[in-house]
């Protein structure tokens, strides 16, 4: 990396409009989905929007931040149970335990945080990997209050009164998207954002002009375990039953992938990769013996023929329509 | 009682720790974790096993030939999966091999089905050792001695060949290694071949103890890179004793403190180990100048 790559160049008018345009594009077919889909596809298009929030919060940590997370499916899991339990045992509202259990989950993350400060890379993997059991673990045991291996069974939710079917659940969900991007976009072009590229470039040069290297690092850790919380208690009344054991190992690695398939760094990337993750699988169901045959082979070769992700790729696409200046 | 359970544990660390030295190995000289280095060691596992059941060789012949299939598989993933991508963010490589490990794995089902084998070992049958009491399976012996041989054999070749010399160099500092003649894609081939070879026979050594199947190394790829974090992953010693340490904590805190929480407890550990010690226990701060 040269310090061009951190100090972008300002992106080119015709690009930042079509990347907005993409955007509006997309909302708007995400808000005509349910006139056409089905239940299973409606379903599905909520899934990818709810991993998308992770992938989003991820990739400010991963992609910004440079810190890896093996736990992010154990904040999802947190979000979803103390979602559910706020919910159903504490009789609070939907949209009021929501909020609430991602506080808790951030809280969690800004813990996890603090081994983070001195570890790098793998090691810093198989700390949160740690953590991940760790939680996973203590959801599994705390049977009284969780359910424990049996898992939790949850009905419809209510919002003010009304009971929420599958579309409404995939407009609120499309509206927390929609804020977090907003969010994200924000924050990655703010302060904190540049921060973080120049701690992920070099801790020495980031401490050298001043950044607290420390208080940015648990906000990386802090942000993305609010995202990641805010979609666990989503996806507890998408799929109205968790397991602990669906929070394991193999979802946080499939939520890191998700956001180096779509590209590290990259807002955008973050809904592309989310996407991939959720729909191709899908599209190769038909396949008989071997869909995960071709879905490796398809994670591979997006790899090697686009390491920056697809995100970047269709940016690279977008900037040489015809008409750029 | 006690006895017992280190012996446990260290029999249950020493499979950790061959394939957490394959893992080393390849992390050292290239900076990739290799997530796929456990379905490659199974890959080369079932190869021998279909040496053995359907062509009828020997085991030491058939161990022998799947050991240089291991080596030829690790320079063929090399090639075709990794050298495209040198130069490029790490995590993209990465998650390659966690493509890969998806592909091999379903390969294997297609192959093989989803049924389990018993891999046969020449140890099976021969009496455990007897120290003070505590019953020492052969097999566990012959996989410590053979993680030591690997280990040795890996350090000599490493310190004082001019082949080892590259490879350092390479892990080091890749331009100035390419500016002094060493060849950057030949020497990650190097350390893919190595790390399949030596992948493929912790694969081999490990079938014996648990069942031969699709997951054999499932659980056991964490586990080595948890135990080789502990140990430092970069000391090759280190990632051994680390591994050897895992195997035990987990076999004592699930036995004495709660069966259920073992797994939690061991991380926990590790978890405090690292903020003592960031680099393992026996690991060395890389200096590394961009």
């Amino acid at each position: 990396m040269v310090a061009t790559d951190i100090v972008r160049p300002p992106e080119r008018w015709v690009s930042r409009n079509l990347t907005a345009a993409l955007a509006a594009v997309g909302l708007l077919l995400a808000c005509a989905a349910p006139l056409v889909l089905n239940g299973y596809a409606l379903y599905l298009l909520t899934l990818a929007e709810i991993f998308a929030l992770v992938a989003l919060g991820l990739n400010f940590l991963t992609g910004y931040a440079g810190q890896i997370s093996l736990c992010h499916a154990a904040f999802f899991g947190v979000g979803a149970y103390a979602t559910a339990l706020l919910t159903t045992k504490a009789g609070l509202p939907y949209l009021v335990s929501l909020p609430l259990s991602a506080l808790l989950t951030t809280a969690i993350g800004a813990v996890v945080a603090v081994p983070a400060l001195r570890l790098k890379s793998l090691y810093l993997a198989i700390a949160t990997l740690g953590f991940g059991v760790v939680l996973q673990k203590i959801i599994f045991e705390w049977r009284d209050l969780t359910g424990g291996g049996g898992g939790l069974a949850l009905g419809a939710p209510t919002v003010a009164g009304h009971e929420l079917g599958a579309t409404g659940l995939h407009f609120l969900t499309l509206a927390f998207v929609v804020v977090g991007l907003w969010g994200a976009y924000n924050m990655s072009r703010g302060r904190t954002g540049r921060a973080l590229l120049l701690i992920k470039e070099s801790e020495i040069a980031a401490a050298s002009l001043g950044i607290d290297i420390a208080r940015y690092k648990v906000t990386a850790f802090a942000v993305s375990a609010f995202y990641a919380a805010i979609a666990g208690g989503l996806y507890a009344y998408l799929v109205r039953y968790i397991n602990p054991e669906s929070f394991n190992v193999g979802l946080s690695i499939g939520f890191l992938s998700m956001v180096v398939i779509g590209g590290l760094g990259t807002i955008g990337g973050s809904i592309v990769g989310a996407a991939f993750y959720v729909i191709v699988p899908e599209l190769l169901r038909g396949i008989k013996d071997a869909p995960g045959l071709v879905f490796g082979l398809l994670l591979v070769i997006v790899m090697v023929f686009m390491p920056r992700g697809l995100w970047g790729v269709l940016r690279q696409l977008l900037n040489q329509l015809p008409g750029k200046r | 009682m006690i006895g017992n359970l280190v012996v446990g544990g260290l029999a249950a660390g020493c499979l950790y720790a061959m394939v957490g030295i394959a893992i080393a190995i390849v992390l050292n000289i290239t900076d990739i974790a290799n997530f796929a280095q456990g379905e490659m060691a199974m890959i080369t596992t079932f190869f021998a096993y279909w040496l053995l059941e359907d062509i009828g060789l020997a085991w030491w012949q058939a161990v022998s030939i799947a050991a240089v299939f291991g080596l030829m598989q690790g320079i063929i993933v090399q090639q075709v999966v990794i050298r495209p991508l040198i130069g490029s963010p790490v995590l993209s490589a990465i998650i390659a091999t966690l493509g890969l490990n998806i592909v091999l794995n379903s390969l294997a089902g297609l192959i093989w089905g989803h049924q389990t084998y018993t891999f046969p070992s020449p140890f099976t049958f021969s009496a455990p050792f007897h120290v003070a009491g505590v019953a020492i399976p052969v097999a566990s012996i012959v996989n410590i001695a053979v993680a030591l041989a690997i280990i040795a054999g890996m350090t000599l070749l490493l310190r004082f060949t001019w082949m080892g010399l590259g490879l350092r160099a390479a892990s080091q500092n890749q331009t100035v290694a390419r500016l002094m003649g060493v060849s950057i894609t030949k020497s990650s081939a190097i350390a893919w071949g190595l790390g399949g070879l030596v992948g493929g026979i912790a694969g081999m050594l490990v079938a014996p103890a648990v069942f031969l199947d699709t997951n054999l190394m499932g659980t056991l790829l964490i586990k080595a890179f948890a135990g080789g974090v502990l140990g430092g992953l970069n000391s090759l010693i280190g990632v051994f004793l680390g591994c050897l340490a895992f195997g035990v904590a987990e076999n004592l805190a699930g036995a004495y403190l709660s069966p259920s929480f073992a797994d939690a407890i061991t991380f926990l550990v590790i978890i405090a180990v690292l903020i003592v010690r960031p680099e393992g226990i026996f690991g060395r701060v890389k200096v590394r100048k961009a």
